[in-house]
């Protein structure tokens, strides 16, 4: 479903990665970004997702578990927090490329309003946060029934 | 331990033969140690099934798809991950064995171990007396 995702205009395939900075220090941003966006390579990246029921957050946090990662929603806003361990530091280790994030993250986003935060569930599988936020009962969605005249 | 095959020289890449889909690229760490290389590769979502490493003609190729079950009717709010397959290839040097090569994965990380063939470890190199 996210491979449908062309039309969010916040960002370019990765391959152009250097020409697009190149191109963000000439050119000023065009189109408005959402106030807690991150730039590429942040981490987590966060997905979110919407169905008749429910608001499904997805955080991408490869290898973390269930305990290392804190969820907390204030309002309507979802803040993930953790921290990914540093690599273990070796002596006869030469290393070549460091791109991993490591240390300390806190990241937040703005969810729709009307989320029952005492039903919401959250899983880990494969490296991903699944987080599910049922809605409140009265803003699903409802058939009007159409009567006959 | 995924597929790991080496293709006769010549057959074309799956992913030249492929059209051309938005991938993304997975950070890594690399570092060598032991008469090894070893690659760490993030890719949440990559499952061992989806996950496809192999050996061409002294390229590593790495690619996962991203399995996560999402329900029908799912409407995207907000993505910043907004493709379904990893994608990253490297280039062996030939003192790499790459039949030797291993692979795991866990919570979404890879781990690859490219060891070093016998004759090109490193060597202690006795002094003599004279």
């Amino acid at each position: 479903m996210f491979g449908d995702l062309r039309r969010f205009d916040t960002g370019r395939p990765q391959g152009l990665e250097w020409f697009r900075q190149l191109m963000d220090e000439m050119l000023p941003e065009a189109g408005a970004t959402d106030i807690r966006s991150v730039p590429r390579g942040s981490f987590p990246l966060i997905n979110v997702g919407r169905t008749d029921d429910a608001v499904r957050v997805y955080v991408f946090a490869p290898g973390l578990g269930a305990e290392e990662l804190e969820v907390s929603l204030q309002d309507n806003v979802l803040t993930v927090a953790g921290r990914r361990a540093a690599p273990e530091e070796d002596e006869g280790r030469t290393r070549f490329r460091q791109e991993r994030f490591h240390g300390d993250f806190r990241r937040a986003v703005a969810l729709p309003e009307g989320l029952d935060i005492d039903r919401a569930e959250a899983r880990f599988r494969d490296g991903v946060c699944e987080i599910v936020l049922p809605k409140r009962e009265e803003l699903k969605p409802r058939r009007i029934e159409v009567k006959a005249a | 331990m995924n597929e790991i095959t080496r293709q006769d020289a010549g057959a074309s890449r799956p992913t030249e033969q492929a059209p051309r889909e938005e991938t993304l690229q997975p950070a890594v760490d690399i570092h060598e140690q032991n008469d090894a290389v070893h690659i760490v590769a993030d890719m949440p979502g990559v499952t061992r099934e989806s996950l496809v490493i192999e050996v061409d003609n002294g390229v590593l190729s790495l690619e996962g798809e991203v399995q996560i079950a999402m329900p029908e009717g799912l409407s995207p709010l907000y993505a910043e991950v907004r493709a379904q397959r990893y994608a990253r290839r490297f280039t062996l040097s030939h003192e790499i064995d790459s039949e030797a090569i291993a692979a795991r994965i866990d919570n979404g990380v890879v781990h690859l171990t490219l060891p070093r063939r016998d004759t090109h470890r490193k060597r202690r190199i006795e002094v003599q007396a004279a």
